[in-house]
């Protein structure tokens, strides 16, 4: 990828790189580095949001681990990252070869088909959690239901129902982040050597072998680190269901994210924050750590 | 299109025939992702009266366009906006300051530990702003930081600085070196070939990490939210939240056009110029 660097530029110019980087470094360090340092010093103690640590034990953290809403947590972040996960890759994958295939074809309307997509990717989370809000209001004059109404169906507690309201939350999720994946897909397809379909097709391929046998194998990689990303975003996400579902009914969609964020800020229990920070932050480094590896074995 | 040569009249029939099914299938999802819009404009357009008549009047009998009169008649919201912009464009314009030399750097020099460097600046970005913002907050409230735009600015620069160095670096290695050489034997420093050659050169590609950036901080909740207490402080993100939690039935149609304004700025820079962003994505994609 580097290789069209001449080596006289390097030899002749003996930049030092340092002074470069240093207002970069220097942000990294203020606001990644030292806040992440601070997060582990601040779990191991008693701190509250409002009054500086006075002391240093495991206290919050066996507190925070034992605590018995921290299961059902996790299991909702689970089910709300594994899901969207999935669908958002489905959505973005099946988007992304209908774009190509579509161009191929000389077809209409793509770009303002992708437009759209993309338009939802910009919309601001809280504004995302609010809409979904008025399409799924469940009140007779809700839009949905008032569709569904029409019909003779329903009507549906989208909201109110704690399995509905993690399905309506996915739905949401996924209207405003398959754009992430579309363009990555799109990316990834468009750069597969077009040689390889036509030696299918001579060889007598339909569209759906070589599906199977050429888009996916030449698209693993791009899967793979797109699972990563996709997964860390959704993982991170809860402004969307904050404004959505406030995390209810009940518990039923408060992800760690959002548990996270009530503990510290409407609590006020910043040692006990700190600790589900940690575990927020360590499920997103094992998750990637764990398909980065297979990508460099993949890559090797 | 090759099945055509090879197989004649039925490859060119499955071809038509799979022309209709990508159009179905498009039309699917283009509903999908069309209604909330949709559904936002119509309820924006509404009275009270027909917010409460539901789907029956997706197109309201009488329009108004009294809602969005009111939302931007009331001088706190254009605050708001206000705001949520002068946030956005200078933390966009900071991540995109920091992140040039950086780009550069990593685009044209060559040292030890930069692929290692290059991936951390790409793995940052996975720690979620809540992490960051846990300890960030305690410090800036003992530094009396709290409160002042210039903080989230600084914050927002932090958040948008490792993917426009990633933009950028995509951008700056698709600028032959050559160019530059012949500048650097007429005797013009690095700064100056910076300056005056390599950054009108990688213009798009800096228009398109600014517009991101500025577009993620446009969208940014928790940030402001946290750090800024003050309501006339806010950008918008935060205060249509707020908004959110203090209305009833009733004025659902105040919200929607308040949910509309908050969206056009971010949805219409990004429509207009959604061309070069792309394809600045598709590089950083392909090259990732």
């Amino acid at each position: 990828m580097r290789s069209s660097k001449p080596a006289s530029v390097q030899i002749r110019r003996r930049d030092r790189a340092l002074p470069w980087l240093a207002p970069a470094l220097l942000m990294l360090a203020v606001f990644y580095a030292v806040p992440v340092l601070d997060v582990f010093r601040l779990a191991f103690s008693d701190a509250t949001l409002v009054r500086a640590p006075t002391a240093y034990s495991l206290e919050t953290f066996s507190d925070v681990l034992t605590n018995a809403v921290l299961p059902e947590i996790l299991l909702t972040t689970l089910i709300f990252t594994g899901l969207s996960v999935v669908v958002l890759q489905l959505v973005g994958l099946m988007i992304a070869l209908l774009l190509v295939r579509g161009e191929r074809r000389g077809l209409h309307g793509m770009a303002a088909f992708r437009t759209l997509v993309l338009a939802a990717w910009v919309v601001p989370g809280i504004a995302n959690g609010l809409i979904w809000q008025m399409l799924f209001d469940e009140a007779p004059y809700g839009t949905l239901n008032s569709l569904l109404g029409f019909v003779g169906v329903g009507p549906v507690a989208w909201l109110s129902d704690p399995v509905m309201a993690m399905v309506s939350a996915i739905i949401a999720n996924v209207w405003q982040g398959t754009a992430f994946s579309m363009v990555v897909f799109y990316a990834a397809r468009r750069a597969i050597n077009p040689t390889l379909y036509e030696v299918a097709s001579v060889d007598g391929a339909n569209a759906w072998e070589a599906f199977w046998a050429i888009t996916v194998p030449q698209l693993r990689l791009a899967i793979a680190a797109n699972t990563i990303l996709v997964s860390v975003q959704t993982l991170n996400t809860f402004d969307s269901i904050l404004a959505l579902t406030g995390g209810g009914p009940g518990r039923a969609t408060e992800v760690l994210a959002l548990f996270t964020f009530n503990t510290v800020f409407y609590n006020l229990d910043l040692a006990g924050g700190s600790v589900l920070a940690l575990i927020l932050f360590a499920l997103g480094l094992a998750f990637a750590t764990l398909i980065f590896g297979w990508l460099r074995r993949e890559a090797a | 299109m090759t099945g055509d040569v090879t197989s004649g009249m039925t490859a060119g029939k499955r071809a038509r025939a799979g022309d209709v099914a990508t159009y179905a299938l498009l039309a699917l999802l283009t509903a999908f992702f069309l209604a909330p819009f949709v559904w936002l404009l119509s309820l924006s357009l509404r009275t009270s009266t027909e917010v409460f008549l539901g789907a029956s009047r997706l197109i309201p009998d009488v329009p108004t366009l009294g809602n969005f009169e009111r939302i931007l008649s009331d001088p706190a919201f254009l605050t708001y906006l206000w705001n949520g912009l002068k946030l956005s464009v200078m933390g966009g314009g900071l991540a995109v300051a920091l992140a040039i030399p950086a780009a550069y750097a990593f685009s044209r020099l060559r040292w030890r530990g930069m692929d290692a460097l290059l991936i951390a600046i790409l793995a940052v970005q996975m720690i979620s702003p809540l992490v960051i913002l846990v300890p960030l907050y305690r410090w800036l409230s003992a530094l009396d930081l709290l409160n002042t735009h210039l903080t989230v600015i600084a914050v927002y620069g932090a958040l948008g600085m490792p993917l426009a160095v990633w933009l950028l670096k995509v951008a700056f290695d698709a600028i032959p070196v050559e160019i530059e050489e012949a500048a650097f034997v007429d005797g013009a420093s690095r700064w100056i070939v910076l300056t005056r050659l390599t950054l009108p050169l990688a213009r798009p590609g800096i228009a398109s990490a600014f517009i991101l950036a500025m577009v993620m901080n446009w969208s940014q909740f928790l940030v402001p939210f946290i750090l800024l207490e003050r309501d006339g402080d806010w950008p918008v993100s935060v205060a249509i939240f707020n908004f959110a939690g203090s209305i009833s039935a009733s004025t659902t149609q105040l919200l929607a056009a308040a949910c509309l304004v908050a969206l056009i700025p971010a949805v219409t820079v990004f429509v207009l110029l959604q061309r070069m962003i792309v394809s600045a994505l598709i590089a950083g994609a392909v090259k990732g």
